[in-house]
């Protein structure tokens, strides 16, 4: 799952950041509005993590300028201002989710998880895919209810897969949300990784759909 | 300088005040009357004395003889009653009655004019020839006199007839008993009435006084301006005095917000750098309810009840803001109100109130959250709202510790009665009224009773 946070505070942005990542998310950190726009504008995101006081473009303007460009990507508002009234004004201008701040990390991490799995379209938080099973509210993976040890980056890529399972991916897709805007992307690794995933789940549950990505079906 | 206490007190001065007038008028009214008193019963008394006088005249003749066989003849009349005395002083002989008193020299006597007329028996003309004396009698008591000088041949002839001024001195003061007893219970009646009408008439002095306590603690905030005219002044100034107390109050306020605000930010960096050690990050999280709790004091302490707000929209997107925040929940959230609702709450806090009570139910619901919002039956100056869920509920002895107002969120572990106390606190500033109740669902009712604004 990739992650746009946006956040000036140089102290708070990169703190963020380093615990999403430890939750195995991608993280591309932002520090002003007009920035935050453009990513999100451009740059395909699972989530988008945005403070509301901004430098260059306060974080609301941000928002609806998103909206009005009919992004959808799931916003969660990260902000000290913690008034209801500032919460209509913030699901006005088409968030998804609030929180406030200081906040704990654990919320942040569930929500934006809840905020991804809801965007997929899943109304429960346990997904189920054959022998393969996804808590999206611990972000845990279980293969015939044994938890499963998986990377960073295979985490990401089955996360992927299994939000939209039965369903084709496609690799320029599936390789924009695994790695960070600033990654150094070796086009092989992409199959390294499946390799690796297909070792620890079962190759048939990976299915390569030649000339276009990979689907996850779960039918076998 | 020392002052007596209870002179500091109005109610005390104007009574002292009217008490001594009314004595001082009372004493005057006493005076005079025994003075009218005293001289119509002399002059009875002068009367009688007069006719002794002409009695006393009628034994002297021409010649300046005294008819002693006619003297003693009246004699009886003369000293019928006890203690009355005479005196004949002819040029030749005196004749009295035994111990007559020692008379005080009295005015001179008028002069008799030459070629004056034969002298003749005393008659009422003589009245202005006759004059009071005053005297003492040998045991001491004091006697009233008349006495007349007529001309005889053989020179002037002084009649004089006494009686003890006990004579006049009894009727009067048979007489001023009962009058001091009238006017006793004259001054006790005036004294009542003085106290009466001080009390009511300085009500609206002690109405003034409980306002201005009421809003030294809160429980108004501002002074009724419909007073008396004498009053009024002061009554627009306390309000000037509490508005600028108020908005010194909420600038210090804003900056605590703002300092407040401002603190959130690096609070949530440190808390997340400390995420590994437990105890600085129970400091933090310390930190982090100290700047929550005084942000929220702050916040809920400076409402402006001239506002007026559309409550149905409020509600409608509060509602929209539950969905999002509790969208796992799926909750789903039935109002039914008028449009035309609307309350003299300022928005934010409109929304601060709702928002709070709304997401309180959202959390404990079990699968559904109603608000009702009405106008209070038969008051059309306030709107009842009721927020109810199906859940748990509160439990009755929880209820007031979570209503009560300026309750500290450490104090509830859970932070769900945070907004609960919160909401107390606003429901308090705009003199509306929280109640929680058992929800008909079994879950917990709130219900908040706010006033309804003018438009």
């Amino acid at each position: 799952m990739r992650i746009l946070l946006v956040e000036d505070d140089p102290d708070l942005g990169p703190a963020i950041r380093h615990a999403l990542r430890t939750e195995n998310f991608a993280v591309d950190l932002i520090t002003n509005g007009i920035d935050a726009a453009h990513m999100g504008d451009t740059e395909h995101y699972d989530a988008a993590v945005l403070d509301l006081g901004l430098p260059a473009l306060d974080g609301l303007s941000v928002l609806r300028a998103w909206r009005a460009a009919d992004r959808a990507l799931p916003v969660l508002i990260l902000t000290a201002r913690e008034n209801w009234s500032d919460k209509v004004a913030g699901f006005k201008a088409g968030a998804d989710d609030y929180l406030i701040k200081p906040f704990r990390v654990e919320e942040l991490v569930m929500r934006l998880r809840a905020l991804v799995r809801r965007a997929a379209g899943h109304a429960q938080p346990l997904l189920r895919c054959g022998p393969l099973s996804f808590d999206t509210q611990i972000g845990q993976f279980e293969l015939q209810g044994l938890p499963l040890k998986l990377t960073a980056f295979e985490w990401r890529v089955l996360s992927q897969l299994m939000l939209r399972k039965e369903a084709v991916i496609e690799r320029l897709d599936l390789l924009e949300k695994v790695y960070e805007g600033d990654a150094d992307v070796d086009s092989n690794s992409l199959e390294v990784i499946i390799g690796r995933l297909r070792k620890k789940v079962g190759a048939e549950l990976i299915e390569t759909v030649r000339g276009r990505g990979y689907r996850l079906t779960c039918a076998a | 300088m020392t002052r007596l206490r209870s002179f500091q007190s109005l109610h005390a001065r104007m009574l002292a005040l009217s008490a001594i007038a009314t004595l001082v008028a009372l004493a005057l009214a006493g005076w005079a009357i025994a003075g009218v008193l005293e001289r119509f019963v002399t002059e009875g008394l002068d009367r009688r004395l007069d006719a002794e006088v002409s009695l006393l005249a009628s034994t002297v003749d021409r010649e300046g003889r005294i008819d002693r066989a006619r003297l003693r003849q009246h004699l009886g009349a003369l000293e019928g009653a006890g203690g009355w005395r005479w005196r004949i002083l002819a040029p030749n002989q005196t004749l009295s009655s035994r111990d007559f008193p020692a008379l005080d020299p009295g005015p001179p006597h008028p002069p008799l004019t030459p070629g004056m007329p034969e002298p003749k028996r005393p008659s009422l003309s003589d009245a202005e020839r006759l004059h009071p004396l005053e005297g003492t009698r040998e045991d001491g008591s004091r006697v009233h006199a008349r006495e007349l000088t007529i001309q005889s041949r053989s020179g002037p002839v002084t009649l004089v007839a006494a009686a003890p001024r006990a004579v006049v001195n009894r009727p009067i003061l048979g007489a001023l008993l009962p009058l001091l007893i009238a006017l006793l219970a004259l001054a006790i009646l005036l004294g009542g009435a003085s106290f009466l009408q001080l009390r009511i008439g300085l009500r609206p002095i002690r109405r003034l006084r409980d306002q201005v306590a009421a809003l030294r603690t809160g429980a108004r905030t501002i002074i009724d301006e419909d007073q008396p005219s004498e009053l009024r002044p002061l009554a627009v100034e306390l309000n000037a005095l509490a508005e600028d107390n108020r908005s010194v109050l909420a600038t210090a306020r804003l900056s605590a917000a703002n300092l407040a605000h401002a603190l959130k930010t690096p609070v949530s960096a440190l808390s997340l750098q400390l995420r590994d050690q437990p105890e600085a990050a129970a400091q933090v999280a310390r930190v982090n309810a100290t700047i929550r709790h005084h942000l929220a004091r702050a916040r809920s302490q400076t409402g402006n009840r001239r506002s007026s707000t559309a409550l149905a929209p409020a509600v409608r997107d509060l509602v929209e803001v539950m969905f999002h925040v509790h969208a796992d929940r799926m909750i789903p959230i039935v109002s039914d109100m008028g449009e035309e609702l609307t309350v003299a709450v300022d928005a934010t806090d409109l929304d601060e109130l709702i928002g709070n009570v709304l997401d309180n139910a959202v959390r404990h619901a079990s699968s559904r959250v109603t608000v009702i919002a009405r106008h209070v039956p038969n008051n059309p100056r306030r709107i009842e709202i009721d927020i109810a869920d199906d859940g748990a509920g509160i439990a009755k002895n929880e209820r007031s510790a979570a209503s009560r107002p300026g309750t500290r969120l450490d104090e509830r572990g859970d932070g769900h009665g945070f907004g609960l106390s919160i909401v107390a606190d606003l429901v308090s500033l705009y003199g509306g009224r929280m109640e929680m109740r058992d929800a008909p669902a079994g879950g917990l009712l709130v219900v908040l009773e706010l006033p309804a604004s003018d438009s």
